[in-house]
């Protein structure tokens, strides 16, 4: 048998053409904006990852009244000062950003499967259960997003803590997902390729999984990317408001929380001022990106005026 | 002219949607751990007294008798009695003082939002990819960005605090008395005549407003921006420019017009994020519309409070949306198909 096995460096090439000869990248990396985005989502994620290697949960949750002054102002020895637990709050903010990317990770990954499932499955097989799942869907939508949140988070067991608000935003962003990708695989079924693969013998799962779910990928990437930041943003939303993080957790929202209430107006403006910075700021990341891409998507958006 | 057909139909589709809406907060509330008789009956209370509560509010009856009680209840607006925060005050009249509070707070977000976000999103496209446009452009992404919970403390701090120029919190200064007769604040002070209450109320709404604000300006001046630019390259553009219209008028009379139409779907939608955004500015500015309601009913677990409250919202966003869809329609016949 003489098969040819190409060198991974011709590979590697091969991948690197394809990427730039792919239009989609091409118009995202000359797009400044998106670009700056994904800077700064690469440096949370770095962040992230160095707090998570670094520090020892339990040492930055704990107070500390013998080791350190209660809320101290930023300094050369607490960067972001301490507060009112005389907690360093340099390292918690640091530590916030793995939080805000495991918990927001885990809410899009989870709605993004729910949601091509959902979506693919109402696209087709049609008639009933279409209209079963999309009209479950629109019901959904027609609830103000963060106030179903705040109604569901009551099903779960407070002892979830933050997995309470994941499990509570997944729901109410799936529809959203079921949406985009049932519209986009309705197309695809469209095409012959579909009819060929199905004449073949292809079974459902199959036709699915590996003929349309594929080309459904660059609408779920954009609304995941614009979903990321909303959910990073309405976690912290829920536990400022008393429904996700336990108190001392390392969580900007938690720390805003504690720190807006007891520190803000009685001067130690640094004990929640970092925590929404650093919010604020991944949030933008991927708003960057998601909007960068979406105009990458957008065709019209490609020319200039002539 | 309106489609009646059109108006018809989305009008038929409401009575479903609503439907729904209220099955799934009874399944919310049905799903959730907590035992209300417990609750109102408290934790020291005997066994007997307990069940004696449970039979009182029909909690003991079998599940779609209770399901179909609660429809006809909410059918004709009557949510029971609060078990925590007003206990035994009917909810609908709890609802009835305070919501007016949370749509005058969101109706002057959205007014703040449209005479910003609108004439942004105009400069922004006109000037596509000049420093203008990159600049109005990230600076809607940070409006959106930015959490309400973190910025509006933050202008307290500023404003009320350092400066003290505004004050911290509430509608009004509790040194005035105003009838309520609207319950929308700058209303009622205007009504009865009362010019430094109105003055007063409008400094404590300047904060929220312009927080909640940013928000929906955000989202609306992006909105603006596509569909301007999709409508800047249209023939008609080109025809009125080349019968030698100056460019101003040309973008003021043919293009905004036109591109204004897709922008009113979008406030429908970004209306629910407004209203998710009204919570949270309550909370901050401790102003009690039904934002604040909610939370505390889901804290003290006034299922009732929390039920009702949660409608209400989910109706004012339908309805808001049905409204837009409309509007859409007299706007633009082609959409009735």
């Amino acid at each position: 048998m003489s098969t040819e096995t190409p060198q991974s460096s011709d590979v590697e090439r091969n991948v690197v053409e394809r990427l730039r000869a792919s239009p989609f990248l091409q118009e995202l990396l000359s797009n400044r904006i998106a670009v700056f985005g994904l800077f700064i989502i690469g440096t949370m994620f770095a962040v992230a990852i160095y707090a998570r290697l670094t520090y020892d949960l339990d040492a930055i949750v704990d107070t500390m009244f013998n080791a350190n002054p209660t809320q101290a102002p930023p300094s050369a020895e607490f960067w972001f000062g301490t507060d009112g637990q005389a907690r360093d709050v340099f390292p918690r903010v640091l530590y916030g950003a793995w939080y805000a990317l495991k918990f927001g990770t885990a809410t899009v990954l989870a709605s993004t499967v729910l949601g091509i499932a959902a979506g693919i499955v109402a696209a087709y097989y049609g008639d009933l259960t279409d209209n079963v799942i999309m009209r479950t869907m629109d019901v959904l939508l027609s609830f103000p997003s963060l106030l179903l949140a705040l109604a569901l988070v009551t099903i779960f067991p407070e002892s979830l803590g933050l997995w309470r608000a994941v499990a509570a935003l997944t729901l109410v962003y799936t529809p959203r997902f079921a949406r985009v990708v049932r519209g986009a695989a309705l197309k695809i079924l469209e095409d012959e390729y579909i009819d060929a693969t199905y004449a073949l013998g292809a079974t459902d799962p199959r036709l699915l999984v590996r003929h349309v779910l594929p080309n459904c990928l660059a609408p779920i990437t954009v609304q995941s990317t614009l979903n990321y930041g909303l959910a990073i943003i309405d976690i912290a939303a829920l536990s400022f408001l008393g429904f996700g993080a336990s108190p001392g957790d390392p969580s900007w929202g938690m720390m805003l929380s504690e720190g807006v209430e007891r520190g803000l107006f009685s001067g130690a403006w640094w004990w929640s001022f970092f925590p929404g910075l650093f919010l604020a700021l991944t949030v933008l990341g991927f708003n960057l990106l998601g909007d960068g891409m979406r105009d990458a998507l957008d065709p019209r958006m490609r020319d200039t005026v002539d | 002219m309106v489609s009646k057909r059109f108006v018809a139909k989305r009008l038929l589709l409401l009575g479903p949607v609503l439907f729904g809406v209220a099955t799934v907060v009874f399944a919310i509330l049905h799903l959730s751990p907590g035992d209300p008789a417990l609750t109102i009956a408290g934790e020291r209370a005997s066994q007997e007294f307990v069940e004696e509560v449970r039979s009182n509010l029909g909690l003991d009856d079998p599940l779609w008798e209770q399901y179909l009680r609660f429809l006809r209840e909410t059918a004709t607006l009557q949510f029971g009695q609060s078990y925590q925060i007003q206990r035994g005050t009917p909810v609908s009249s709890i609802l009835a003082n305070r919501l007016p509070i949370t749509i005058e707070l969101a109706i002057l977000g959205q007014i703040a939002g449209l005479s910003f976000g609108l004439p942004l999103g105009i400069l922004s496209a006109v000037k596509q990819d000049t420093l203008t446009d990159h600049f109005t452009r990230v600076g809607a992404l940070a409006g959106i960005s930015v959490p309400i919970y973190w910025s509006g403390p933050l202008l307290i701090l500023l404003f009320a605090q350092i400066l003290g120029v505004l004050p911290t919190s509430g509608r009004i200064s509790s040194s005035y008395f105003v009838d309520t007769t609207t319950g929308l604040i700058l209303v009622d002070t205007l009504l009865e005549g009362n010019l430094e209450a109105f003055r007063s109320a409008v400094t404590h709404l300047l904060m929220p407003v312009v927080v909640l604000g940013i928000y929906s300006m955000a989202f609306i001046s992006r909105m603006m921006r596509s569909s301007m630019l999709e409508v800047i390259r249209q023939d008609y553009m080109r025809t009125a420019r080349a019968k030698g219209q100056g460019e101003k008028i040309t973008v003021m009379k043919h293009g905004l017009r036109n591109a204004f139409i897709p922008v009113i779907t979008i406030i429908g939608i970004q209306f629910g994020s407004l209203l998710g955004g009204s919570v949270l500015t309550e909370t901050v500015f401790e102003i009690n519309g039904i934002g604040t309601l909610l939370v505390t009913a889901i804290e003290q677990s006034d299922y009732p409070v929390v039920q009702a409250t949660v409608l209400v919202f989910a109706f004012l966003y339908t309805l808001v949306n049905l409204f837009v869809d409309i509007t859409y329609s007299v706007l633009d016949p082609r959409i009735d198909q």
